[in-house]
């Protein structure tokens, strides 16, 4: 063994895996290898020369120009002088070398652009890489005028191996390792051209100066990007899978704290819809072409090649994403189970070659609610609420009432009895004239509530370096966010660290570690955030939130003032969250098969939750509107405590450890023109959970907070614990052919503790197949505009073990055991433990299926100027998991566990369109992006029974019912005219009720009439428009982001005497003085039969908003070096600058329909990035 | 070559062949309790049957409470479907409020238990212990079954009788309905297994026992034999029976009505004889006051007034539940509370005056000062204005120091010395939570702990809600002794119970008596969910539970000379004018349609079971 072994190595001589900052892996095997990456295009140029006779380094200058290549070498290692003989017509640049370099002992690799010439080394060598990439140097060319500059990205760091060519000859160089180049020009008018893979292209006139540094600016639609696919990497132009991505420094110029409210618009397919901004929990929901199932239609998260680590990645530091890519399609299948609503792989960063950089960033932000609802004043309110006391009378009296309370407040029934108004015509005067702050305020409670800004800032500080066998990459990052609220309890704060490690060990190993530590700190008063709003919705303006001496008012409900509720005077809810993750990889190249290569894979990820809710009494300040202080004139305000009777504490306690083990073996070799990886993985993975949960009430004082000081009675604990476990199989077969044919089949053998042994694993399949049309020679030859055009075509088929409760979302664990849970009664005076039956098992319960097709056409315009793509999928779930409650009657007593019934389809397209100019020093980037999806139901279980036009089958799913709107019944002339018997929602009908269509024509208004909608609130198109724009120094980029095809419910809610009006109700509604024919009388608490559930209250959610837009100025950097600064770029940003949209009360995101929840953000922040 | 380059290999591939055993995958719930031990274990076995009684919800005491459905209160707050059904409204696609309780889903869902548990204990697997026997477990389990069963009886009529536990995967799980009088049977038989199985066991509180079961088949019984289950009677009352096709399944349309009386008599008679019952050996009428204190004990269950209780509900501070905050839901705005379930006027108007008598607006005395004198269960039931009642929170202090309802409307004095309008605290236009008052001028006193440490805003109470208490069994058995032609009998149970609230005793006859009695069974068991299906049973619905509900406007005008800055109840120096008015329309506009003698099943069970008839009028 250990002969043929040394033999084998002696031969083929197995170099290195680079893991560069883009982690491009190559695999070297003596003087020929297989390659991925850019690499295969720079060899498969076709070169034509001969020479006889010539030093190397002539013959090689030659070649750079006859295949417009670059060559790095050192001459230390490679003797130039040495003559050479050869003679190629239409060779390819890779045979040419092999025959020319392999006889000198001469290896070489393509590194970006360059290629990279070294001394074949022996197995006693020291590791050769480290001296060739530090000793390059460019074979020098005639010295006419020499210019030097410094080229780096727009994160002000240094790019190495960028190509410079002077333009109009084929003279040019690349750049060193801190982006550093040097080079000759023949006079002062010559044009370079900057030219790195994945970021645009730029033209700069020397003009003159002898220093020009340059910065690229990042270009998403570059072909040779590299995608991440799941296990592994591919070059865009031979994935054959719809994937979207999105790169970190597109996010970063977000101001949004949660990560995942940075993705709207920027990804075709992925849809972002942002509920609520409340800190801590402004997560947005994201579905991946739409939803695809009536279960959960949450996308499997991948960090780091790890999948569903705890914290997802909303709470991820955007500066240490490197890249985020989404598999909409098949291309998903290697997920298996888990992978049927697609799969967000996100990259971090990773260290670079170079001298160790430091930067730091500062960002400040303000925000504040995109919209705050107009609602009515407290006149408006007055006038309101009167009208309301009379509509409690016969309408026969309204009239009469309606004028004696705006004449004197008072009206005498003809019964004798007296109705007061509740407002007065004296209380008007005093509502308008504002003469008695006291008695008749008028508040606005956001107003009062909420401040105009609200401050959060970012700071991160990042620490990359390293050299080819070791680098490193430290980012230490700390946010602090506040709440909307005045003096608020609430805010978020996180402290993240990361370190992400690479190293060679030796030449055949190669490993690399990441390591996460994260605090997320979240603190709320003791009121949710629901209920705040709620208050504020509620919030009555003829009510003070504060006397005119600046104490609290008076509870708008159970001791709730909006404005000391949300400070901390009511005790705190506090929520830290501890995430330690840590994943390492080890590679080892088998130097014995060429190609091969095994993999080995560790995450160890800790989280632990600490919950601490303290409660305490709280005071507010009344006046009865009587009492006075000794002057006679203060009024007299008493201070009544609130809220709880005396302190309590709640605390939990939550522990959980994710270990997944893995190991992968990858073959990866081109033979010729065909091009083959085979990889098959498994990983086995368990979580471990257990919590904990204390409560002690009668704490004898606010002053302790520690749960020894509460006192004993009526204390209480629990917890609990569960396991989660999976085992799955994995690979991955890629085939192409010139990279023209290409082919990939993907699987998973997956496992899930979900389900019964004997359905627990399954098999998911993907095949996916691409033609790069424009490789073809009948393409070249005729459509020259067109420089890269694919065509490919995907089918998986994926699961989805995700089984939830739809209303709660909590998991349905174990649906194939029959189990009791526990639950308590009183008996004998005392709470004793019970237990009861979960559900009915289902033995056979298994994984949801997702079919999903997919076909897709990209292409690139003039050399990359306009580039596009398009797809269209159909998707198509099996076995959807349901209760069966459509047909099995409740009779049976069954609490029903899912089973494999519905049935959903999903069919839709998406599509980006960028182009990207030059124009003098303006250089742009834009692109238009967007995603269809509509989604139908084909079976659920639904009973016969309902009318046709009230079916969900063969609707869109979360659809509703609602009574067809048909105007208002403007007076009793029209009731009396009316024909419909309405006995069903109401029995009178009166002047300002609403009218509704008899849809069943059956001359009566009942449930039957209800009409099922085909719009849900989820928009069924979203895309964005991204512009970017660089001039000199500055830079500038837009995000256009809009929906359509959505709608939202609005609703009166709580309005009437316990709640405030929107303006709009009060501007359009119905009233005894101008009936309308359009708009209903108001009602109070939505207490009138149409207040709900008929189409006057949908209104379309279509809008169009400024998303993000961001402005930058890099300080030139002759500035900056005399402050040791290598860059420093400040920008402004800001997110939801604007929205135009219909309805216009709500902002057009919010899923509430009340107005009852913490509006999103509109940001605008400011900040610096300084690099040394 | 290092060394590493070896052993790396052989380990991930020692992995990729270890990771083939998939037993880790094989977890296992760890919070619960796998079904097979259930039944091998006593303590397990009995957790599963003390679950059941979890299906009793908050007995009475939801937020909501069924006493706003009927001439006893209504609810304040719109938007829960209470007028749904008080308006007629019910339909099969919303049926209006219904309470968990009642339910349909629920009871079935607890009938299974019911139905696993006595399958399972049939043959008990398990070895007795001192503390726990199969046979009793096997006896609460029939028990509820059969009041589970009850409570869809008397709100549905027959309802399909589920006597197995359903598996999953069964061909067809339709099923009729059963007859009205084989539900009947059905209850009886569980009831009678029941008491038998719990015979001479002493069952701590809150579970069921012998007499339990027999108070079960009493109550059930007396169902039976009523107007609206005796089809002939019922048909003529109700054109929607008449002309209904599938009448079995409503009540009976064969035997004979003395028959059932007779059945309700001795059933009633067997759970007397059990004995208990508190202060029901009274030759004579106690004191106003002792009246007053004797239905407070009982309704507190305080003081020997917890011997009334046969079957209950109980709450303790340790467990939040909703059923002890009773006091915020219903407790008046002017305490912060809620207001829920407000008296209405119409059953003020039904108590006594102390003499037997009734109440009369058109005589002027009463109509003058319409809470003097009134039967001393009024006192414990209702709260009225001027009414004292707990202390006032610091805010309402300064208005109320004397900690009394205000439900009206006073003049008073203010501090330019100028008279001027004051509403109560406790009204609608109070400065305190106006629309949380009262609608009615009333609010609910009984069943609210008066302790005056339990500030009902933010502190429990430990009240029970009584299922089955002594007296309503007494009440059984009188109606049934009037129905039976047995009125001396009869007279001398109901004085009993009149003697105990201090009240005199009564001495009529024929359908006086009958009449005599329903005011007694209303006022004696106000609030405690019997008015809904004693009107609809009797068929007095229209005009009790169809009427409009009253309402009280109270105005106190200063007497001539008198200078009251705080506002007092007091007729010394105040003139107060009490008048009787109709809810308004706009409110709640209360109406009676035949259908309303029975609930809809929901439109979509009728979907999910081809067998089921729906009631008649939907």
């Amino acid at each position: 063994m250990q002969e043929i072994l040394q033999t084998h190595i002696n031969l083929s001589k197995i170099m290195r895996i680079t893991l560069s900052q883009i982690v491009v892996m190559l695999i070297l095997t003596g003087i020929s290898r297989a390659e991925v990456g850019k690499a295969q295009s720079v060899l498969d140029r076709n070169v034509t020369l001969t020479v006889e006779h010539v030093s190397l380094n002539k013959a090689l200058d030659k070649i750079e120009k006859s295949a417009s290549v670059r060559f790095v070498y050192s001459k230390n290692f490679i003797s130039l002088r040495q003559e050479v003989s050869f003679s190629a017509e239409k060779e390819k640049l890779e045979s040419l070398l092999n025959k020319l370099l392999g006889p000198l002992n001469i290896r070489y690799e393509v590194i970006k652009d360059r290629i990279v010439l070294n001394k074949i080394r022996t197995e006693e060598d020291d590791d050769p890489l480290e001296a060739a990439s530090e000793n390059t140097d460019a074979i020098p060319v005639a010295d006419i005028l020499t210019i030097s500059g410094k080229v780096s990205d727009a994160d002000g760091q240094g790019l190495p191996g960028v190509n410079i060519l002077v333009k109009g000859t084929t003279n040019g160089t690349t750049t060193d390792a801190d982006g550093k180049y040097s080079l000759q020009a023949p006079d002062e008018s010559t044009t370079l051209i900057f030219s790195f893979i994945g970021y645009a292209t730029q033209e700069v006139e020397i003009g003159g100066r002898t220093t020009v540094d340059v910065t690229l600016a990042a270009d998403v639609q570059q072909l040779s990007e590299v995608v991440v696919v799941g296990y592994g990497e591919q070059k865009k132009e031979t994935v054959t899978g719809s994937v979207a991505t999105v790169r970190g420094s597109d996010l970063v110029k977000s101001p949004a704290v949660n990560l995942s409210n940075s993705l709207a618009g920027r990804m075709p397919g992925v849809t972002v819809v942002q509920a609520s901004g409340e800190p801590g929990y402004d997560g947005s929901t994201i579905r991946i072409r739409g939803s695809n199932t009536l279960g959960n239609n949450n996308a499997l998260v991948v960090i780091d090649g790890i999948p569903a680590r705890t914290g997802g990645f909303e709470r991820l530091n955007p500066a240490d994403i490197e890249s985020m890519s989404v598999l909409k399609d098949a291309s998903a299948a290697i997920y298996g189970a888990r992978a049927a609503n697609g799969v967000i792989l996100i990259k971090t960063k990773r260290g670079k070659s170079g001298k160790p950089q430091l930067s730091y960033s500062y960002n400040q932000g303000w925000a504040q609610p995109t919209v705050i609802p107009k609602l009515a004043s407290a006149s408006q309110f007055a006038e309101m609420r009167n009208e309301l006391e009379i509509y409690n009378l016969p309408v026969a009296e309204w009239s009469a009432a309606n004028t004696a309370f705006k004449q004197t407040g008072s009206y005498t029934r003809p019964n004798g009895s007296v109705v007061s108004a509740p407002y007065t015509p004296e209380d008007f005067q005093k509502l308008n004239d504002g003469s008695d702050p006291w008695g008749h305020p008028n508040t606005d409670w956001f107003k009062s509530t909420l401040k105009t800004w609200s401050p959060q800032s970012r700071h991160n500080v990042q620490l990359s370096a390293g050299n080819d066998n070791f680098k490193y990459l430290a980012s230490v990052g700390y946010q602090n966010q506040d709440a909307f609220y005045k003096n608020a309890a609430t805010g978020y704060k996180q402290y993240d660290f990361r370190i992400n490690l690479d190293a060679n060990v030796n030449k055949y190993i190669t490993t690399s570690i990441g390591m996460l530590a994260r605090e997320e700190y979240r603190f709320f008063p003791t009121r949710s955030a629901g209920s705040i709003f709620r208050m504020l919705m509620r919030g009555i303006p003829t009510q003070p939130a504060y006397w005119p001496n600046g104490m609290p008012g008076p509870d708008i409900e159970n001791g709730e003032n909006p404005v000391v509720i949300t400070t901390n005077q009511t005790g705190y809810d506090r929520d830290k969250r501890y995430y330690l993750q840590t994943n390492g990889q080890l590679d080892i190249t088998i130097p014995w098969i060429k190609g091969l290569k095994l993999t080995g894979t560790a995450s160890v990820d800790k989280y632990v939750k600490r919950t601490k809710r303290w409660e305490i009494p709280w005071y507010l300040y009344t006046w009865d509107k009587v009492s006075y202080e000794a002057d006679g004139a203060t009024p007299k305000l008493s201070k009544g405590a609130r809220g709880p009777a005396e302190p309590r504490l709640t605390q939990g306690d939550e522990d959980q450890l994710n270990v997944l083990l893995g190991g992968i073996i990858t073959y990866d070799r081109k033979f010729g023109n065909h091009a083959l990886t085979v990889l098959a993985g498994t990983n086995r993975e368990t979580i471990e959970f257990d919590n904990f949960n204390a409560y002690r009430r009668f704490f004898i004082s606010s002053a302790v907070d520690q749960m020894s000081a509460g006192g004993n009675p009526e204390k209480n604990n629990g917890g609990g614990a569960w396991e989660r476990a999976r085992l799955n199989y994995f690979g991955r077969v890629a085939y192409n052919y010139k990279e023209k044919y290409i082919a990939e089949f993907l699987w998973r053998y997956d496992g899930s503790y979900m389900f019964p042994k004997n359905t627990r694993f399954g098999f998911f399949p993907g095949i996916m197949a691409g033609w790069q049309i424009s490789e073809e020679d009948f393409f070249k030859n005729n459509v020259t505009f067109m420089n890269y055009l694919k065509l490919r075509g995907s089918w998986g088929k994926m699961g989805n073990d995700n089984i939830t409760l739809n209303w709660d979302g909590s998991l349905l664990e174990y649906q194939y055991l029959s189990t009791n849970a526990f639950r308590s009664y009183i008996i004998g005076g005392q709470e004793v433990g019970t237990i009861y039956e979960t559900k009915v098992p289902n033995l056979n319960i298994t994984w949801e299926v997702a079919n999903n097709k997919d076909i897709g056409l990209e292409g690139q315009f003039f050399e990359g100027k306009i580039n596009f793509e398009f797809d269209v999928f159909f998707n198509k779930r099996d076995n959807i998991l349901l209760q069966k409650t459509g047909s099995i009657p409740q009779t049976t007593g069954m609490t029903l566990p899912p089973q494999n019934i519905g049935k959903v389809q999903n069919r839709g397209w998406d599509f980006l369109i960028g182009y990207n100019t030059q124009i003098g020093e303006l250089s742009l980037t834009t692109s238009i992006n967007g995603g269809y999806a509509q989604n139908k139901i084909l079976f659920w279980d639904e009973a016969p029974g309902a009318p046709a036009w009230q079916r969900t089958t063969g609707r869109p799913m979360y659809t509703f019912m609602a009574y067809q709107y048909d105007g208002v019944f403007k007076d009793e002339e029209e009731i009396n005219a009316n024909t419909l018997d309405y006995s069903a929602v109401t029995n009178t009908l009166r002047p300002g009720d609403m009218k509704y269509k008899d849809y069943n024509g059956d001359g009566k208004i009942t449930p039957d009439d209800q009409v099922r909608n085909n719009r849900t609130n989820i928009p069924l198109f979203q895309g964005g428009l991204n512009i970017s724009l660089g001039f000199k120094n500055f830079d500038c980029s837009i995000l256009f982001q809009g929906a359509a095809g959505g709608q939202v419910y609005l609703s009166t809610g709580e309005s009437g005497s316990i709640g405030n009006y929107v303006l709009e109700v009060y501007q359009n509604r119905w009233t005894i003085d101008n009936p309308s024919s359009d708009h209903p009388r108001i009602a109070d608490r939505s207490n009138q039969y149409y207040s709900n559930n008929n189409t006057y209250w949908l209104k379309s959610s279509n809008y169009i908003r400024l998303k993000n837009f961001e402005i930058g100025y890099t300080v030139p950097a002759a500035i900056g070096e005399k402050a040791g600064i290598n860059k420093l770029r400040i920008y402004m940003n800001g997110l939801n600058l604007f929205t135009i949209d219909k309805s216009s009360v709500f902002d057009p995101e919010a899923t509430n329909t009340l107005g009852q929840y913490y509006p999103q953000s509109r940001i605008i922040n400011a900040g610096l990035t300084v690099t040394f | 070559m290092n060394k590493l380059t070896y052993i790396f290999p052989v380990v991930i591939v020692l992995f990729i062949a270890g990771a083939c055993s998939d037993d880790f995958v094989n977890t296992q719930p760890l919070s619960e309790v796998p079904e097979e031990a259930v039944w091998k274990d006593p303590g397990l076995s009995q957790a599963f049957v003390t679950d059941i009684y979890n299906g009793l919800g908050n007995g009475g005491f939801d937020e909501q409470m069924l006493a706003s459905l009927t001439d006893e209160a209504m609810f304040t707050h719109p938007g829960r479907g209470i007028n749904t059904i008080t308006e007629a409204r019910s339909n099969p696609a919303d049926i209006g409020w219904v309470n968990n309780t009642l339910n349909w889903p629920n009871m079935y869902a607890r009938i299974r238990a019911c139905n696993l548990a006595i399958q399972n204990l049939e043959t008990p697997q398990f070895e007795n212990t001192s503390q726990i026997s199969a046979s009793v477990l096997k006896g609460e389990a029939l028990f509820m079954r059969a009041y589970f069963y009850h409570q869809l009886l008397r709100y549905y009529g027959g309802v399909p009788l589920v006597d197995r536990p359903y598996t999953l995967g069964e061909a067809d799980y339709t099923i009729a309905r059963n007859t009205f009088a084989e539900c009947v049977d059905f209850i009886v038989n569980d009831c009678d297994q029941a008491a038998q199985l719990l015979d001479g066991k002493a069952m701590p509180s809150g579970r069921t026992s012998k007499a339990a079961a027999l108070a079960l088949k009493a109550r059930i019984l007396l169902y039976a034999a009523s107007d609206l289950h005796d089809i002939a009677t019922a048909s003529a009352n109700s054109s929607g029976i008449a002309n209904f096709s599938n009448k079995d399944v409503l009540g009976y349309t064969s035997g004979t009505r003395v028959e059932r009386w007779q059945k309700a008599k001795d059933a009633a008679k067997a759970v007397i004889d059990l004995g208990g019952g508190y202060e029901l050996s009274l030759a004579a009428p106690v004191s106003a006051t002792q009246g007053t204190a004797n239905y407070a004990n009982m309704s507190l269950s305080k003081n020997g007034g917890e011997k009334e209780l046969i079957f209950a509900r109980y709450f303790i501070n340790a467990k939040d539940e909703g059923g002890a905050w009773v006091g915020r839901n219903n407790g008046p705005n002017g305490y912060h509370n809620w207001a829920g379930n407000t008296p209405i006027q119409n059953l003020v108007d039904d108590y006594e005056m102390m003499d037997g008598s009734s109440f009369d607006w058109e005589n002027t005395a009463h109509a003058s000062a319409p809470y003097t004198d009134r039967d001393p269960r009024f006192y414990a039931t209702i709260l009225f204005d001027g009414a004292p009642w707990k202390p006032r929170t610091a805010d309402a202090a300064g208005k109320d120091p004397y900690n009394e309802i205000q439900t009206g409307q006073y003049q008073i004095v203010n501090g330019s010395g100028s008279v001027v309008s004051y509403f109560g605290l406790d009204t609608r236009q109070s400065s305190i939570e106006d629309w949380n008052g009262s609608r009615t001028g009333y609010y609910m006193k009984k069943f609210i702990d008066p302790d005056p440490a339990i500030v009902d805003q933010n502190t429990r109470q430990q009240i029970p809600w009584p299922f089955f208490r002594y007296t309503e069994a007494v009440l059984n058995y009188v109606e049934a002794c009037i129905e039976l032609g047995e009125e001396a009998e009869a007279i001398q149970w109901l004085n009993k119970i009149r003697f105990r609230a201090g009240m005199p005793a009564v001495a009529d006859a024929g359908d006086a008596l009958r009449q005599r009695y329903r005011n007694e069974r209303r006022v004696e068991l106000a609030y405690e969910e019997h008015r809904y299906h004693d009107a609809r049973r009797w068929m007095i619905a229209p005009t009790t539970l169809g009427r409009k509900a009253g309402r009280i406007n109270i105005i106190g005008t200063l007497k001539a000379g008198k200078d009251v800055k705080v506002y007092k109840y007091d007729p010394a120096n105040y003139d107060y004018v009490y008048e009787p008015l109709d809810i308004d329309p706009g409110i709640e506009n209360r109406a009676w349609l035949d259908k309303m003698y029975f609930l809809p099943i929901h439109r979509d069970e009728m979907n999910r079971n081809n067998k089921l008839v729906q009631n008649p009028g939907y």
